[in-house]
Order: structure tokens, then C-alpha cells, then sequence
């Protein structure tokens, strides 16, 4: 522990609004649902929006919006947890599992051990399909009933809440299977490969 | 003091020093600067910034930009801090901090928004709220020196009691006929009040603003939406992109950190 | 929908402090040309996206990646494929 200066009297208010089992260490609890982004908002038409499922070079399936909405869909109440550390308690998303999703293309199991996600505007996020299955991940285009605002991903975004919100990558459109696997947009910048916030692994070395 | 040019920033590593409070000064009910004793400090070109660092007796530690309100002619350093309800700094260096109190502060920072008597052309200045702090340390460096450069400033408060360093502004403009002082006020306004009682929109910079054959150097800096319209606004007048120089203040009221 | 938008970007001065640990050189007043549309201007002039978690530094005109940075516990990092060269 170096001698860094202490600053007489000064504590952190965020610190006290922590839930104690449900907030993950070093995190607070905000009721804003703060906007993070890496680039400008996507404005996404869904009359334009496919989501694309690919393994190698070839094109598994490919949904229209429509066909996406005729999936299964599944209603969770969950929390999320931000990098940035705020965490959102009882946030309401409604979509597609992802293990519905790997059933509509007719797979009973994932075909790859890594995918990576493509989304509008660039932005990326890998992932182990382990923790996409068994009801771990989402693709959600609802949030709290209403369809989710640009801003915060919609039309389509993942939904991965075990892990730093940065893994549910915002404007999805293309999952693409990965047998080995390969860093996305904060992952080859430092940050954690895996991201599990009951661990903080915020940051690559953590 | 020594002549300051402004392409002569000299490159160091930033590194974190303590600051001491030597004064505070309570600027409006939520707003006071701080001002501050930084030994070894090597100065600074006005429109700069520096971080200042708090932590906690557990190690916590919370970090934010304030823009240093000083000019460069200033022995003590002035930040100049708004209270920001959920913040996490600004409600310690408000409520909690004395004089006598030490931070670690680094900088100075960022060589882009900056003014100095050197720079050629009118200086037209575009300030919300909190906004004014590093225009204010460059109309103070113009003050301090004496300098005759043609300068204007625009201030949107919310009401008289919210124009920050009011009195000093306006003695600035009544010993200075080169100093033009245009505030606007867009929530409550005083009786008799003559000036300007909206957000600062195309009509008002056209009427007040230098028109773009003078080449003016512009700075805006204060709350996003505020920033925003103002620049467009004055590309609209005719302004070239790279005249006007921004600084929002993003959601929390300050500089990010 | 716009205000939203554009809340979510600061200017290249609230990179720099972040982007200061890395150069010595002054960096906000630095030039910066773009490789995607051959865009020049400096540093202090781009949008800056993620401020909380570091810093992505766009083009003016294209929106293209011209830098990213993060600081972490673990050291600092910096790309700037995006970007054709820097001029200081």
C-alpha cells in the first residue's frame, strides 16, 4: 500500500447504496440506467434488421424481425451490472434464449465453444457459448414492456447478466461461432476476457 | 511573471501532486472556488484543467476534471466547483472541505481549449453555468495584462443569484469598453431586468456575436445541449467548424474523469 | 432521441488526461489524420465515446475509430489503427 494522501472526511456516498447479497463487490445501486456507448447511436430500422447466425464461413440462419419476433419468447426479471460500477436491480427484458434460438436452427448443442458478437456501429463482445445456454444469455428486444430504445441497444441486443453488462452487447446483429477464441472491442483494450462481476474481473490481469 | 506563449506547453508526464486549500470562496448558493496552493506548480495557459483525486481512509478513491479558473498571473490556483447532487466529488468539496485541507490534484491538461493575449482576433466566449470557469481564467489573464483584445462574452444562468463571479464580470466590462458583457437569464429574472430572458438561441449570437470577417476565436463550454446549439448556431451565422472550440460538460455537471 | 445521442459524447479534452499519460507531448493540440476518410484535425477537436471506461476517439466527419485508450489497474492501453499518423 503506497502512502496516498488521504482526503480528511471524504467517503463514498455510493458505497452506502449497496444491497448486500445482491450487490456484486465494488459496485452501487443507481435507479438511473445510465447510457454507455462507444460510438453514436444506430438508429436500426426493424424493417431493415436481420440477426445472422454464422459457423466457419457459412451462413447458419438468417432472421427477419419478423421471424424473430415468432420465436419462442421468454420474460425475465434480472439484474445488471456495469463495468463502470452501477448495478440495476429488478430490470424486466423479454426476448429470445439463446437456447431456443440454437433449437430453431436445429442444433441440440452449441457448435462451437466461443461466439463472437457483431453489432451496429462496430461494437463486439466474446463470449463461451457456456454461457449463453441453460437460460445464461438472451437475445431481448424488449425492456420493461416497451420496445428498447436505440440508446440502450434496441432494436436487438444480448442479454448476458452473470457477467459485466459490456457482454451484453448493445445493437446485435451477428453471432458468429468461434472454435478458438478471440478478443472483442474492450477485451483486446485491457479489459477482462470473461468479465464475472462476483469476482471483478473488470480488467485483463484481475 | 514570465511571457506565456501558447505553443509552448512543455511536455512532462503528468503526475499527481498535493494541493492545499488555501481560501474558499462561496460563489453562488451551490457553487464555491477553491483556492488552491500547489507547490512546484509550473503554471498553466488559460482554458487548461487539472484531475483532482480524493480517497477514502478504506482506500476508495473518486477522481473529476475541474477547469482551472485562475489565469496563469494567479499565485493560488482557482477551482471552480458546482454542486452535482449524486456526484461524488463535488458534494465533498463543497459541504465537507476547509481551508487547510489537502487533495492530489495533476495537471495542467489539455492544450486545445486555450486562449492566450497572443492569439490573434476577437475573443468570443459562450458560457452555461458552470461552464464560465475556464473563460473566466481567460477574460482574468486578458484583465491581468491589460490587453485590448476585442472580447465578448455570452452567459446563460438560470437566475441573478446563479451568474457566477457576477460582480467581478461586471466591473471587468464597466473598466473595459473592448469587454462586451451579455447575460441572459432563462428561468427567473429581476424586476427591471433589460437583458436577455431565454437560452441562447441563432437570434441572440446573431445580434451580439463578432460576424465571422473578424475572425473571432470562439469557446463554448457548459452543459452539452447548451454547447450544441450554440456551435450550430454559429455555424449557421457563417462560422467556420474550426474557429469554435468546444468543451461539454457531460451528464454529471463536469468534465469526465 | 437526438439529445440522448448526443449526451453520449464529450469533446477530445475529456480524453485527455487519460490519453496524457501515455504521450509526453502535448496531445489535445496534436493533429490527427483519419485513414477512413482522410479527415485532419486535432486531437482535442474529436468525439470522444465511453468516457467511463476509457476513451474512443472519433472522426468528425465519418465517425470512424481514429483512437482507443483505457487505464487499468494493470497498465495502460492504446490502438490507433484508425488513425494514419499523429502530428505534433
Amino acid at each position: 500500500m503506497d502512502s496516498t494522501p488521504i482526503s480528511r472526511g471524504f467517503t463514498s456516498r455510493r458505497q452506502e447504496l449497496t444491497s448486500k447479497n445482491r450487490t456484486p463487490p465494488g459496485q452501487y445501486v443507481t435507479a438511473d440506467f445510465p447510457v454507455l456507448s462507444a460510438g453514436p447511436t444506430p438508429q436500426t430500422k426493424v424493417e431493415d434488421w436481420t440477426l445472422a447466425l454464422q459457423l466457419g464461413g457459412s451462413l447458419l440462419r438468417k432472421w427477419s424481425w419478423a421471424e424473430f419476433e415468432a420465436l419462442p419468447q421468454t420474460t425475465i426479471k434480472t439484474d445488471i451490472h456495469c463495468v463502470t460500477k452501477w448495478s440495476k436491480l429488478d430490470t424486466t427484458w423479454r426476448g429470445v434464449t439463446f437456447d431456443d434460438l440454437l433449437k430453431a436452427v436445429g442444433l441440440a448443442a452449441p457448435p462451437a465453444p466461443y461466439v463472437m458478437a457483431h453489432c451496429d456501429g462496430g461494437y463486439s463482445t466474446n463470449l463461451p457459448l457456456a454461457d449463453l445456454v441453460d437460460g445464461k444469455g438472451m437475445i431481448v428486444t424488449r425492456y420493461e414492456d416497451l420496445p428498447i430504445p436505440p440508446a440502450h441497444g434496441g432494436p436487438a441486443r444480448l442479454l448476458v447478466p452473470h457477467l459485466y453488462f459490456w457482454k451484453s452487447g448493445k445493437w446485435v446483429r451477428r453471432l458468429r461461432f468461434m472454435e478458438e477464441d478471440e478478443h472483442g472491442f474492450w477485451e483486446s483494450l485491457g479489459y477482462h476476457n470473461y468479465g464475472n462481476p462476483w469476482k471483478e474481473q473488470r480488467y485483463d490481469g484481475d | 511573471m514570465t511571457v506565456i506563449e501558447a505553443s509552448a506547453t512543455p511536455p512532462r508526464r503528468l503526475a499527481w501532486q498535493l494541493a492545499e486549500v488555501r481560501e474558499i470562496a462561496v460563489e453562488t448558493p451551490r457553487v464555491k472556488s477553491l483556492l488552491l496552493h500547489v507547490p512546484a506548480w509550473q503554471g498553466h495557459l488559460p482554458g487548461q484543467h487539472v484531475d483532482i483525486r480524493l480517497t477514502a481512509e478504506d482506500g476508495y478513491q473518486a477522481q473529476h476534471s475541474y477547469s482551472i479558473a485562475s489565469p496563469p498571473e494567479d499565485e493560488l490556483l482557482a477551482l471552480t466547483v458546482e454542486l452535482v447532487d449524486d456526484g461524488e466529488v463535488s458534494p465533498y468539496l463543497i459541504d465537507n472541505v476547509r481551508a487547510g485541507d489537502q487533495f492530489e490534484l495533476r495537471g495542467p491538461i489539455g492544450g486545445y481549449f486555450v486562449w492566450t493575449i497572443a492569439t490573434e482576433g476577437p475573443l468570443c466566449l459562450i458560457a452555461g453555468g458552470s461552464g464560465i470557469a475556464p473563460l473566466a481564467a481567460m477574460l482574468r489573464h486578458r484583465a491581468r495584462r491589460k490587453d485590448r483584445t476585442p472580447a465578448l462574452l455570452v452567459y446563460s444562468s438560470r437566475t441573478l443569484e446563479d451568474i457566477i463571479y457576477r460582480e467581478e464580470l461586471e466591473t471587468m466590462a464597466q473598466r473595459d469598453s473592448n469587454l462586451r458583457l451579455v447575460n441572459t437569464l432563462t428561468r427567473k429574472q429581476p424586476e427591471g431586468w433589460t437583458g436577455y430572458r431565454r437560452r441562447i438561441d441563432k437570434a441572440m449570437l446573431a445580434e451580439v456575436a463578432f460576424p465571422p470577417e473578424q475572425d473571432p476565436k470562439i469557446f463554448i463550454c457548459g452543459p452539452t445541449p447548451l454547447v450544441e446549439d450554440a456551435s450550430r448556431f454559429l455555424v449557421e451565422l457563417g462560422h467556420p467548424f474550426p474557429t469554435i472550440k468546444t468543451e461539454r460538460f457531460g451528464p454529471t455537471g463536469g468534465l469526465a474523469s | 432521441m437526438t439529445e440522448i445521442s448526443s449526451e453520449l459524447f464529450l469533446d477530445g479534452n475529456a480524453a485527455a488526461s487519460l490519453l496524457q499519460e501515455i504521450f509526453v507531448p502535448e496531445i489535445t493540440s496534436a493533429q490527427i489524420l483519419c485513414d477512413a476518410c482522410g479527415f485532419a484535425g486535432s486531437v482535442g477537436s474529436l468525439r470522444v465515446y465511453a468516457a467511463s471506461m476509457g476513451a474512443v476517439l472519433r472522426c468528425t466527419r465519418c465517425d470512424g475509430v481514429l483512437m482507443r485508450a483505457a487505464h487499468t489497474p494493470h497498465g495502460r492501453w492504446l490502438e490507433m489503427t484508425g488513425a494514419r499518423h499523429l502530428r505534433f
